[in-house]
């Protein structure tokens, strides 16, 4: 020994080396209840993050779109404009209507107006002038306004106090276009959708250890979809912002796992699962007791029953099936923003934005002559998960309120349905959205 | 993927089943190492409680270098030194009592019959002082140097500190022996 005392050292170093003592009992439940209360907040934190980030760029946006559409301004003439003229309102009750400077087509100087003010001196004034923009001086001057008249099936010209029972006619002058300097009818800003589509779902896997690998190459897609309602408000001529509810069904098939049912008069243990099996997105615990579950030559079936200590065969157990099915529903509320690149009967839009997915079901099944037989649910997912959607939507206007939609859309999951096994699997899915909006 | 990196994994999803899992391995190895540094059982049940809550929430920065149980260890260690430096002012090398040391240190076989339990119980009785210091240097393996930055002494204290520790325990072992060996004759 070249140090005095080091032999009592080591006996305390070796004699309480691996040394267990069992901690009195409560002592799990309070250390686990605390760690879930201190992690809380945290994800309080990244939902109230992502929100004051989606709200600043959306008024970004709106302010960008603002400066775009005040920008400097040159008379247009409007062309291909619908035979059916705008409805031309009063702004002084109604503040909400928009004020806009262009012009308007007008009838040709057979249309009538009516007016119930003195027509003889509106009519003299109207002829007199040689220019629309002088027209529509007199008009602001008389306090008249244009609004449809659908029992003379034209325009009407009214003054702000109205004397319906005594109408009188002027006839307005032939210019193709009146300038316009009035209020306008308010924009429809808001629509909602039905939308729904079947989706192609898969992940990106970066493991690289084998079970990571085994694990995805014994796993094939299932057939999903997704629909829901969407509501969307347009916060300039060509961006809107749209949330709504949708759900989601995702699954995927597992193969070479054997499935038997009959065993329940074999187990003799108490409570607890007697078979887990590791997938990409979480360990699947067969919670039915009649089940029996081996994979072949992999290890990925964890269970006390291996081959050598429980033949299914021999204990003539009746096989179900090979492969097992997984799925998963979310609700989705997604926040994404629109961008109008083709504004015309055929509308194209660029859709991107963000979605929280609230996991509802879960559950593990596989099928017997077309049947359901559960065997459990995936344990370790991802209560939340937040995804990315990136798309391009066609519009096609059916009439000025309905629009038929279709909109390819890209779906990359940010963060895994779980993280118990491999390593950095992040789902994705590619789905073709159709449906109908109506807008108000 | 190794069996512990799949539950680090599910803990860290927040899965309540790895959690369990990991406490389950592992606690009652880290209770003794609490025992080891505490007077009592009740303060001992606090640093594992405030141990294993760091364990969690700290579990993103195991980088898979070297042995998890010892760095689930340290922390518990960490949080043991953490409670005594709150709850034991500074102290100098002259609050220490001259005790004289043995002419002889007993050889191994003096110590034979001594089982886990029994060292605990006697390191357990060292003043709170003596016997973090004896951990960390001892049993942990901490030079005089980092003891006295981890417990805020001066070396100096430190060596005193472990060379008294030294001598109650092999008092006490070499009367514990003598009882356990008298009650064998008995």
């Amino acid at each position: 020994m070249n140090e005095k005392g080091a032999n009592i050292d080591l006996l305390f170093r070796n004699g309480l080396k691996d040394f267990e003592v069992l901690p009195p009992p409560g002592v799990c439940d309070s250390i686990l209840s605390a760690v879930k209360i201190k992690s809380r907040p945290y994800i309080f934190l990244r939902i109230a993050a992502l929100i004051t980030i989606l709200l600043t760029l959306s008024f970004l946006t709106y302010r960008w779109s603002r400066e775009l559409s005040v920008g400097p301004s040159s008379p247009v003439i409007a062309f291909n404009v619908p035979v059916s003229l705008p409805v031309i309102y009063n702004p002084i009750d109604n503040p909400q209507y928009l004020r806009e400077e262009k012009f308007v087509p007008f009838k040709n100087s057979s249309d009538i107006l009516t007016v119930t003010d003195d027509q003889a001196t509106i009519q003299k004034e109207i002829e007199t002038t040689s220019s629309p923009d002088q027209i529509m001086n007199i008009l602001k001057t008389k306090s008249l306004f244009i609004t449809n008249n659908e029992a003379t099936d034209g325009l009407s010209l009214t003054p702000l106090i109205t004397s319906k029972e005594n109408p009188i006619k002027i006839n307005l002058p032939d210019f193709q276009y009146f300038p316009e300097n009035i209020i306008t009818k308010p924009e429809k800003r808001w629509s909602i959708a039905a939308m729904a589509s079947p989706t192609y779902y898969s992940s990106f896997n970066s493991g690289s250890d084998a079970l990571s690998k085994q694990l995805v190459a014994s796993e094939q897609p299932l057939v999903s979809y997704s629909g829901g309602v969407a509501f969307s408000y347009k916060i300039s001529k060509r961006f809107s912002i749209q949330s709504g509810l949708y759900y989601s069904s995702l699954g995927q098939k597992v193969d070479g796992i054997n499935s038997f049912s009959g065993f329940q008069k074999y187990d003799y243990t108490k409570g607890g699962t007697n078979f887990e099996v590791l997938t990409t997105n979480g360990t699947v615990y067969a919670n039915n007791p009649d089940v029996f579950l081996s994979s072949d030559g992999t290890n990925r079936v964890l269970t006390a029953y291996t081959n050598d200590v429980f033949d299914p065969k021999k204990a003539s157990l009746q096989p179900i099936n090979n492969s097992l099915d997984q799925n998963f529903s979310y609700l989705e509320l997604p926040v994404i923003l629109r961008y109008k690149i083709v504004d015309k009967m055929i509308g194209i839009n660029l859709i991107g934005g963000l979605s929280y997915n609230l996991l509802v079901n879960n559950s593990v099944y596989t099928t017997i002559d077309g049947n359901r037989y559960s065997i459990g649910k995936t344990e370790g997912l991802n209560p939340l998960t937040l995804s990315s959607s990136l798309g391009m939507g066609m519009e096609y206007n059916l009439s000025g309120k309905l629009s038929l939609n279709l909109e390819p859309t890209f779906r990359y999951y940010l963060n895994p349905f779980s993280v118990t096994t491999g390593s950095f699997i992040h789902p994705y899915s590619f789905g073709i959205f159709s449906g109908v909006s109506y807008k108000f | 993927m190794s069996e512990i990196k799949k539950i680090i994994k599910g803990c860290l999803a927040g899965n309540r089943r790895d959690q369990e899992l990991l406490y389950r391995r592992h606690s009652a190895k880290l209770y003794a190492v609490c025992l080891q540094y505490s007077g009592n059982e009740e303060e001992a049940r606090d640093i594992l409680q405030e141990g294993f809550i760091k364990i969690f929430e700290n579990l993103d920065h195991y980088k898979h270098e070297g042995s998890f149980e010892g760095w689930m260890r340290r922390i518990t260690v960490n949080t043991a030194l953490e409670k005594f430096r709150s709850r034991h002012n500074l102290y100098r090398v002259d609050d220490i009592d001259m005790i004289q040391e043995p002419d002889a240190e007993p050889d191994n076989q003096d110590y034979a019959g001594l089982e886990a339990n029994d060292l605990l119980e006697i390191i357990r009785e060292l003043p709170t002082k003596y016997r973090m210091v004896f951990n960390l240097y001892a049993i942990e393996g901490y030079s005089h140097k980092e003891i006295s930055t981890m417990v805020n002494i001066s070396e100096g204290t430190s060596k005193s500190n472990l060379s008294r520790a030294r001598v109650i325990l092999q008092r006490r072992v070499g009367s514990y022996t003598g009882i356990k060996k008298n009650v064998a004759n008995e």
